[in-house]
């Protein structure tokens, strides 16, 4: 399992990548800038994609709405989750 | 009608180069797509949703906009055979890779015929008509018709185009046309329309008409020339496309004239391809001259028979009243 | 200038006929039921493709589903009528989904056999769906196709209302079709907006919406046309209108603007006060986002004095490109039989608004005016009125 500065770093590139967010590079993310409304300025379609990406790369499932919007807060919130995740299965 | 203002994206160099019709060779069967900076006319999160019939569309619609000054068209119509069959084609892909997993929803949202009219509107925060028009190599005439019956009840500016993209996967286009030594191309072309006259552009839309399903093509156009008041050799130029050469010597006995002009040499082959046709005529009406004949050009008739059983006819003019 | 509806036709998961479907209308008999093949709720016609090509006596061909359903949908209508050369006619038909259902099945199939049958490449073409109606039914001329995702149908009506207006034709054939696709119920899934169980359009607790296939065609024509075919009006289409909601691509804006403009204009086109219209046959599609927003919409635009007000996609499931031309159809009903129609799955009314459907088919009701809404992606709305003749 990745630590937890390189899962940051992977979901980024796969947020830039998935969300085709093509003039952004991961250092222009903040680990805890929002990552809808004010912040990046995600949509309701990104919140989909970034469940589809959840599952997708890391084997994740979000299967409600309001578990989804704490938990694609920020790059910090989806990092902790994959972990918390993650370690459960082990 | 009047015509405020045009803009195309094709593999030729016709985006904001006024007098490009004497600057255009025949379509290399090889050539590309000339796409302008997208980043220049659409913003990067909205860029990013949108595959190429998007975005030519919006770059000539935002384009015309600034040409005509105009701020809010009053209706948006667009003429598109294909839609957004690139996105089709990425979501069943999807579909595909995902199994019986979780989907990515994107490219399906942006895949409808409309999502050109409706991306539009959205970027414009505009309200008013929105409408596409469907009918393979009649799309964007029909878009035409449409776009007068909206100034004909009180629109001020319409804006309206036709675009199809290059995507041959999921439709035999050489196979419907039944011709398997076309170019085929794609491209975009809009236009703001305006029952005012303006100072900007020399040239007016006098009529427009569509016929499906003919078996004779050659009385329609006739047909066409009388209900206009038009006796053979007045019109000076014939923008033509129909897959069979030998067409020529009959449209000269119709239209009395031997300026018979092949507009898929220039447009190469995709179902809306009259729109980039009638930007051509307009480049030619404002110059009142084309690069392959002696006379002064002040009538054009686009012929679109690119399907022998569907007629779409365009005519336009410089006539000031 | 009066525009005469003189002819419908449709079929749907509620029936074959103008009929059928409005008796399962009145029986509150659902058309939707769990499809074996796709696993999911689903408005089906009742008729396989080898069904409808003997029941229209077509030749062997390779059909799109798309191309059957109009065609049995459009030949009721059409009926008895005959190309004349003193009518101008025309046909307008529109489609999301088109020829989409072959397309896909060679797609998926030529990625894991190598498919080739590339034959099924050639119905994609929307367009090509219409001249084929317009050539069984011996229609030239105007033949157009209008695609504005869910609310193509209705546009197809308008367009051909707006050709009479405009003295451009006389009498025009105009409607919709959409079968199903596994690509739009993939779709529809990937947005979470798919009700696992019936939808519940309107209800507190709605999930999202079933999807449904059908066709519906109605023949408008103005009085000249009349004076010569001597068909008898059925109702008249008043007004209409198409505004745009322009807030995001899927989602209505909170206060469904577009939807509200729609509504508004359709009624000043029609020349009446909100206050006559007896019966709304709403967009309904059970999700959260839409039926809150046209709502909304509806409450402004009728001033907090709603009519009756019904969603029918609980009979028909969402029918995307024909649902507006579906819809339309059952508002003639309305008219013709001076009737409700139901709102099937609804208990509960949603908090934010409080607004109770028609829950039950009601006969020997004054309908003067029937008012239909149709929205799509892209935030496209259209609002038609019919009237009383």
């Amino acid at each position: 399992m990745l630590n937890i500065e390189d899962l940051k770093l992977s979901l980024k590139k796969e947020i830039i990548d998935e969300l085709n967010l093509e003039e952004m590079k991961p250092e222009d993310i903040d680990d805890d800038a929002p990552l809808f409304g004010d912040g990046l300025g995600l949509d309701s379609i990104d919140a989909l994609e970034l469940v589809v990406l959840l599952e997708k790369y890391h084997g994740v499932k979000i299967l409600d709405e309001s578990l989804g919007k704490k938990v694609l807060a920020s790059i910090n919130s989806m990092a902790e989750f994959i972990q918390e995740e993650n370690s459960k299965t082990l | 009608m009047y015509i405020k203002a045009s803009s195309t994206i094709s593999h030729q160099p016709t985006f904001r180069n006024k007098g490009f019709s004497w600057q255009l060779s025949e379509l290399n069967p090889f050539s590309a797509l000339l796409t302008p900076d997208y980043s220049a006319f659409i913003p990067a999160m909205e860029r990013r949703r949108m595959s190429e019939v998007l975005k030519m569309s919006i770059a000539c619609s935002i384009d015309c906009l600034e040409q005509a000054q105009v701020s809010q068209p009053d209706a948006i119509i667009v003429g598109t055979a294909m839609g957004c069959s690139i996105h089709t084609k990425n979501f069943l892909d999807k579909i595909i890779d995902a199994n019986e997993g979780l989907l990515s929803p994107t490219s399906f949202i942006v895949s409808t015929h409309n999502t050109i009219a409706g991306q539009i509107a959205l970027l414009l925060k505009n309200h008013g008509y929105n409408m596409t028009h469907t009918q393979n190599t009649l799309s964007f005439e029909q878009a035409l018709i449409d776009g007068i019956l909206c100034i004909n009840n009180g629109s001020k500016n319409v804006l309206i185009g036709a675009a199809d993209e290059e995507e041959t996967t999921i439709y035999n286009m050489k196979g419907r046309l039944d011709n398997d030594s076309i170019h085929l191309s794609c491209g975009a072309s809009f236009f703001i329309l305006s029952g005012e006259k303006n100072k900007a552009l020399a040239a007016r839309v006098a009529d427009v008409a569509t016929f499906g399903l003919t078996d004779d093509p050659a009385s329609l156009m006739k047909e066409f020339m009388t209900s206009n008041n038009l006796l053979k050799g007045q019109i000076d130029l014939v923008l033509y496309a129909n897959g069979d050469q030998n067409k020529t010597k009959e449209l000269e006995t119709i239209f009395g004239t031997g300026k018979i002009f092949d507009y898929q040499k220039i447009t190469g082959t995709y179902f809306t391809n009259s729109a980039f046709a009638m930007d051509y005529a307009i480049d030619i009406l404002s110059q009142q001259k084309h690069p392959a004949f002696d006379t002064e050009i002040n009538k054009v008739l686009v012929c679109n028979n690119l399907i022998p059983e569907n007629l779409g006819l365009i005519l336009l003019d410089t006539q000031n009243d | 200038m009066k525009i005469f509806v003189t002819a419908i036709g449709i079929v749907s998961a509620i029936g074959l006929s103008a009929e059928e479907n409005h008796c399962s209308l009145k029986a509150g008999i659902t058309g939707i039921a769990r499809s074996p093949k796709y696993n999911v709720m689903l408005g089906e016609v009742k008729l396989t493709n080898e069904e409808i090509i003997a029941l229209l006596d077509l030749p062997g061909e390779d059909f799109s589903r798309t191309t059957l359903l109009s065609l049995l949908a459009a030949k009721e209508a059409w009926g008895n009528n005959k190309i004349a050369s003193d009518i101008r006619t025309g046909l307008i038909s529109s489609t999301s989904v088109g020829g989409l259902d072959r397309t896909e099945e060679y797609y998926f199939d030529s990625k894991k056999n190598n498919s080739s049958e590339t034959y099924k490449l050639m119905t994609f073409d929307n367009g090509g769906i219409t001249e084929r109606i317009a050539c069984e039914l011996g229609i030239s001329g105007y033949i157009g196709t209008i695609s504005t995702a869910c609310s193509s149908g209705a546009n197809a009506i308008m367009q051909g209302a707006r050709l009479i207006e405009a003295n451009k034709l006389d009498r025009v054939i105009v409607g919709g079709c959409d079968s199903i696709a596994l690509y739009d119920i993939k779709g529809f899934s990937s947005l979470n907006i798919y009700d696992e169980d019936l939808c519940k359009p309107f209800d507190e607790s709605r999930k999202g919406l079933n999807l449904g296939e059908g066709a519906a065609f109605l023949v408008l024509e103005n009085d000249q046309s009349i004076s010569i075919t001597g068909n008898t009006p059925l109702c008249v289409l008043d007004g209409w209108n198409n505004a745009t909601d322009a807030f995001h691509q899927t989602a209505s804006s909170a206060d469904g603007k577009g939807a509200y403009l729609a509504m508004v204009n359709a009624l000043t086109k029609a020349n009446i006060t909100s206050d006559k219209i007896s019966y709304i046959n709403a967009h309904g599609t059970g999700t959260g986002n839409n039926d809150l927003s046209e709502s909304i919409a509806i409450k402004n635009a009728f001033n907090n004095n709603i009519p009756a007000f019904s969603s029918t996609k609980g009979f028909t499931g969402h029918t995307l490109a024909a649902a507006g031309a579906i819809e339309a159809v059952f508002c003639v009903q309305a008219i013709r039989r001076q009737a409700l129609l139901p709102n099937l799955n609804f208990s509960t009314s949603m908090p934010e608004t409080g607004m109770i459907p028609q829950t039950i088919y009601q006969a020997g009701v004054q309908v003067e005016y029937a008012l239909s809404n149709s929205f799509g992606f892209g935030g496209n709305c259209t609002c038609l009125i019919f009237g009383k003749v």
